[in-house]
């Protein structure tokens, strides 16, 4: 007889007498492996006799010594991947139980080599991610040795997948379980690595940045952090690590070269959690998927509350502003350098009756602004920090990318923030065709961004750009009722006036807020030309159109502009009629054409100048032209109670060629 | 001490025993305290005394020593119970016991094998530990034959008077395992198969299966406890009731296959209770040869593979014997697949036996003693033997050195005592590449009682009772 045929024989022998007398089955069986030990079936039979009994101290035991002695039995794996997979869902179901109760009397070792063989055999990723996480929650100290290929595998995953959500189910999976698994002892540099994974928050998570923050803790100990310990808040782990930048840059290379991982990790966190919260702030709908009637996007803009300040306190800075930008497309880095220096200390205004939280908001924009000065203070730092974000690819974030086109406005550097408007909106129209939905969040989003490109170009001294940019705005916009404005507009006028021109303002993104906003812009872009030596009426009328609004802030402006066509002698605005409202601008024209306003010559009405032409060849008909003056006038009069928004919003939308036209 | 004698003489019997005890104490106890050496001897004298006034056998002719009433007797066993259950001196309490019931070889010894059988039987039936303990190593040091006495005795109460009682022995386990192993290796003496009558009641049967499977090293216990230099006295009861488990397990079927056969003559239909008494001895055979398992790992660590025959090859020779017979005797009838039940379990154990290293039988030696054995398909194989391969695991089987995960917990078969519990944790890894510490080369058996969690015993696959093992902590 042959040795197999020996082992079928007995095997055969055992399984016939299971039903009738389990006892005898393994008295066979014990007798049959005495007899030939090397023999696979033997051994399985007996740990399926237990298996099927559910016993679960023998099955475990039997286990063991078949798992150590037949690690290459197909067989075995079979059984292994239905134990994990017991272990890996929370099934009730009593044979689950049992399963894993035969795996628990697995000693340690035996367990971790299991899993590790069990992950082997997966296919699907996040199976297999699973599995690993299973191995990393019950052997922390494999953390070192696995915990690298566990992130790799997630990465690897979502780009074959393809899924662009930063809330995706391999980040959810990571974040929520792998944070209880890193409290467990284990060291090692790498485990930096598993952090960097986690770190992109999934709002699925609950209280994801806590439990980040809690990480931090926990990893800083485990890799031997400069003085680092738990419990800090975001902003302490600013300060710690950037006392420790400064402290170990002062020292020697090495020292920061040790310290290099501690210093952008933290930092990058801190970055990404004021980032994130200031741009939840900001742009409320990108994080709750639909915007709620409370929360309305904010965006960044020059503060233009100095508008109505006199042209001539203004004109040498601006003139020097403009030169600014002229210059800049030739040198660049010096002119950032300048930029710096000039966004250093800027103030950021805020209506504070309209965002609640305005205070955190700001000190989260500053936050950010300050770790990724941190991040950009050092070489050394921003290579590891560049790594960092090209491996998250952090440029297709839409969300990083608002912070970092406000932190570039803030700067002051706005050309580049001109490019990042220009990415941005790049991204929200991919953005869009994925959601396959033009929402009136998402048209208000981009006029945020078309909103911030006028401003830019406003800055830059590039007028014509910033006018068109507007009216683009404007006729999207729905004009208000213009008292409710005013009110508003009165509250935060004593705060406005100590400010320089290089302040900024957060406004709220509503047709309310935006269309004085741009009012203002294109009050400040014909201001300049309007009263420049050489005689431009078609701007001096703008600028006596735009500063009806928020009367009488501009009333020194408007004395002034009197002045000039005083000078002048005569004045050309065939659009007067059609958009001036104010009495007090009225009665001022009505004035200056009498003897004692002296003798202005007015071309107010369209097509004036060709009847006046006209009449100087035919005497007297000047007499008819001053009767229909006098007949626009009094109609004018009339006119002053119709809603002043509505009549600029109509200036703006009827003369937007002229507008742009007349400017450089 | 003729002083002593005089004074006992005048009392009442009683009060004179409980004298005796007395003087035993005191003297025993002061005696052990001055010498340093193993054991004091007796002086005859005090021997005499006992056996006068305590056993009541007459010293001089004309003076007929006053017996003592039922009652007195039963306070006397009283005063016993008690006296050894202060004793604080194991020491003491051994010798005293000794004293009181070693076998003399004189005409005492039958009153104080009674005595001793009340003894041990109320000791049993209130618990009493150490004299429990005592009885354990009486049926170590003392011949089969009077084991075999006292296990009738207590079979006797316990079985036999009042079938009920068996429940009160069966909690004794757990108190004194050592004794329960002596006594299943007594009582399977007492029941050898040999005939009818000597087939192990059906209510001793269960107990005992019961107590093996709840803790299978229970069968180990003496081996494991005995010194191998120990010289034990002739005739004294095999070192495990391994051999005489087995015994009524081969047996088994053809017995009752016996008594059937009667049973069909007197009409009584005995077949379902015959099915309950065969998964009765399935169970045991199993857990006889898990026990053989275990014994393998033990031998292995000791580095007495081969060195030590713990089934003694005679009375192998002689089971094997047994078993041809009643095959021969059975063979007309239509027995056949009792007869394989028995040879396949005989098959079984022998060749458990030989691969755990428990019998020292070469495969010829097994060809010679089972050719009058009718023909078994595994018998044949054992005989045979496996067939030669070049296999990746080459040697007979060997139990991998589970290494165990739970922290150890004390077990019912260590009763701890400090000294014992001083030893430093026998545990490691591989017992078998590294000797146990508390083992030195030299003197490689001692006595082993702390060994509750002794990695050696470790549960081999199979075991029911594999939880209860001490496991040790590997985190």
């Amino acid at each position: 007889m042959s040795a197999q045929g020996d082992c079928e024989f007995l095997v055969k022998r055992a399984r016939e007498l299971v039903p009738q007398d389990p006892y005898a089955a393994k008295a066979w069986l014990i007798t049959a492996r005495t007899l030939y030990p090397a023999d696979f079936n033997i051994q399985y039979e007996m740990y399926s006799i237990e298996r099927n009994a559910e016993r679960t101290a023998s099955a475990g035991r039997l286990l063991y010594d078949i798992f150590v002695n037949f690690p290459e039995q197909p067989v075995v794996w079979r059984e292994i991947a239905v134990i994990t997979a017991a272990l890996r869902n929370d099934s009730q179901d009593k044979h689950a139980q049992f399963l894993k109760g035969v795996f628990e009397t697995l000693p340690g070792p035996v367990q971790c080599k299991m899993l590790l063989k069990a992950t082997e055999q997966c296919f699907n990723t996040l199976e297999k991610a699973e599995m690993l996480l299973l191995l990393l929650k019950r052997f922390p100290e494999s953390v070192v040795q696995h915990g690298v290929s566990l992130g790799e595998s997630l990465l690897e995953a979502e780009t074959v997948e393809n899924l662009d959500t930063p809330v995706n189910c391999f980040r959810k999976l990571f974040g929520s379980q792998e944070v209880g698994g890193l409290k467990s002892p284990g060291r090692g540099r790498s485990q930096r690595y598993v952090i960097d994974g986690l770190s992109e928050k999934s709002s699925v998570v609950t209280e994801p940045w806590e439990r980040l923050l809690e990480m931090v803790g926990v990893v800083g100990s485990l890799c031997d952090w400069q003085g680092e310990k738990a419990n800090r808040s975001y902003s302490e782990l600013l300060q710690r690590v950037s006392e420790l930048c400064r402290y170990m840059s002062a020292t020697d290379s090495e020292g920061f070269a040790r310290c290099c991982a501690q210093i952008v990790t933290c930092c990058t966190l801190v970055l990404f959690h004021s980032a994130f919260h200031y741009v939840s702030a900001v742009q409320p709908s990108l994080f709750q998927g639909h915007t709620s009637l409370s929360s309305c996007p904010w965006v960044l803009l020059e503060d233009l509350s100095s508008v109505y300040t006199d042209v001539e306190v203004e004109r040498k800075h601006t003139h020097k502003k403009r030169k600014l930008a002229d210059g800049r497309e030739k040198t660049m880095s010096s002119d950032d350098e300048d930029m710096l220096a000039k966004g250093r200390g800027r103030h950021i205004v805020v209506n504070k009756a309209e965002m609640p939280g305005w205070a955190e908001t700001v000190e989260h924009f500053r936050t950010a602004r300050e770790s990724w000065d941190l991040l950009h203070s050092h070489q050394s730092l921003e290579t590891e920090f560049v790594k960092i974000c090209s491996a998250w690819k952090t440029e297709m974030w839409m969300w990083f990318r608002i912070f970092l086109t406000d932190m570039i406005i803030y700067q002051g550097q706005y050309r580049k923030a001109l490019s990042s408007l220009a990415l941005m909106s790049s991204l929200q129209l991919q953005q869009n065709q994925i959601q396959n939905s033009l929402s009136s969040s998402s048209s208000l989003e981009t006029q945020r961004a078309i909103i911030q490109q006028a401003s830019c170009h406003y800055a830059l001294g590039e007028y014509r750009m910033a006018c068109e940019k507007l009216l683009e705005v404007v006729s999207g916009l729905m004009p208000q009722n213009h008292e409710a404005v005013k009110s508003s507009e009165e509250q935060r006028k004593p705060r406005g006036k100590t400010r320089k021109g290089n302040d900024l303002r957060l406004i709220p993104c509503t047709s309310k807020s935006i269309l004085p906003f741009c009012l203002q812009l294109m009050l400040a872009c014909f201001k300049l030309r309007a009263f420049t030596d050489n005689r431009d009426d078609l701007a001096l009328g703008h600028v006596i159109v735009l500063l009806q609004y928020d009367w009488p802030q501009g009333e020194n402006l408007f004395l002034k502009a009197v002045d000039k066509i005083c000078q002048q002698g005569s004045f050309q605005y065939e659009n007067f009629f059609n958009y001036v409202t104010n009495i007090d601008m009225l009665e001022e024209f009505a004035y200056l054409r009498t003897t004692e306003g002296g003798r202005v010559q007015l071309e107010l009405l369209p097509n004036q100048g060709m009847l006046i032409k006209h009449h100087t060849v035919t005497r007297g008909i000047t007499k008819g032209v001053k009767e229909d003056f006098r007949l626009a006038m009094e109609r004018q009069v009339s006119r002053c109670g119709e809603n002043l928004l509505t009549v600029l919003h109509r200036f703006c939308i009827n003369e937007k060629i002229i507008l742009v036209q007349s400017l450089p | 001490m003729s002083d002593i004698r005089h004074a006992l003489l005048r009392r009442d019997p009683l009060s004179a025993a409980k004298e005796v005890l007395y003087h035993l104490d005191i003297s025993l106890g002061s005696a052990l305290q001055s010498s340093t050496g193993p054991t004091p001897g007796l002086e005859k004298s005090t021997v005499e005394m006992v056996e006068e006034f305590i056993f009541h056998v007459p010293k001089d002719r004309n003076i007929q020593p006053k017996r003592m009433s039922c009652i007195q007797e039963l306070q006397l066993l009283e005063i016993m119970c008690s006296y050894f259950q202060e004793q604080s001196k194991d020491a003491v309490r051994q010798i005293i016991f000794s004293t009181l019931f070693s076998l003399q070889g004189n005409k005492a010894d039958e009153s104080r094998m009674a005595m001793l059988g009340k003894l041990v039987s109320m000791a049993i039936a209130v618990c009493r530990v150490p004299i429990l303990e005592c009885a354990a190593t009486w049926l170590q040091r003392t011949h089969s034959a009077w084991c075999v006495r006292l296990a009738q005795l207590l079979m006797d109460d316990y079985c036999t008077l009042v079938p009920c009682a068996i429940s009160t022995l069966q909690n004794i386990c757990s108190a004194s395992p050592r004794f329960c192993c002596q006594l299943i290796t007594a009582v399977t003496a007492l029941y050898d198969s040999s005939s009818d009558e000597l087939t192990p009641p059906p209510a001793l049967l269960e107990m005992l299966v019961g107590w093996i499977t709840e803790d299978p090293r229970l069968l180990l216990l003496t081996f494991i406890n005995t010194p191998l230099n120990s010289s034990l006295p002739l005739g004294c009861l095999e070192i495990t009731p391994l051999l005489g488990l087995l015994r009524w397990c081969v047996k088994a079927p053809l017995t009752y296959q016996r008594s059937r056969k009667l049973a069909l003559t007197n009409g009584h239909g005995e077949s379902e209770k015959g099915t309950a008494y065969e998964e009765l001895y399935s169970k045991l055979h199993l857990s006889v040869l898990q026990v053989f398992l275990m014994l393998q790992v033990h031998l292995t660590e000791q580095s007495l593979i081969g060195r030590l025959a713990v089934l003694p090859v005679e009375s192998v020779a002689t089971l094997i014997e047994e078993v041809s017979r009643l095959c021969e005797k059975l063979t007309p009838l239509p027995a056949a697949n009792h007869i394989q039940l028995a040879l396949d379990r005989l098959a079984q154990a022998l060749q458990v036996a030989m691969a755990t290293g428990a019998l020292l039988f070469a495969r010829e030696d097994l060809r010679t003693l089972c050719s009058r054995l009718p023909h078994n398909n595994l018998l044949q194989l054992v005989m045979s033997g496996p067939v030669v391969q070049p296999p990746p695991h080459s040697g007979p089987f060997q139990p991998n050195m589970y290494p165990h995960i739970h922290p150890g917990r004390p077990s019912v078969l260590s009763p701890h005592s400090p000294h014992q519990s001083a030893l430093p944790s026998p545990h490691s890894p591989h017992p078998v590449l590294s000797p146990h510490p508390t083992h030195p080369v030299l003197s490689p058996h001692r006595p082993l009682t702390a060994h509750a969690a002794h990695p050696s015993l470790s549960p081999h696959a199979f075991h029911p009772a594999a939880v209860g093992f001490p496991y040790r902590p590997i985190h």
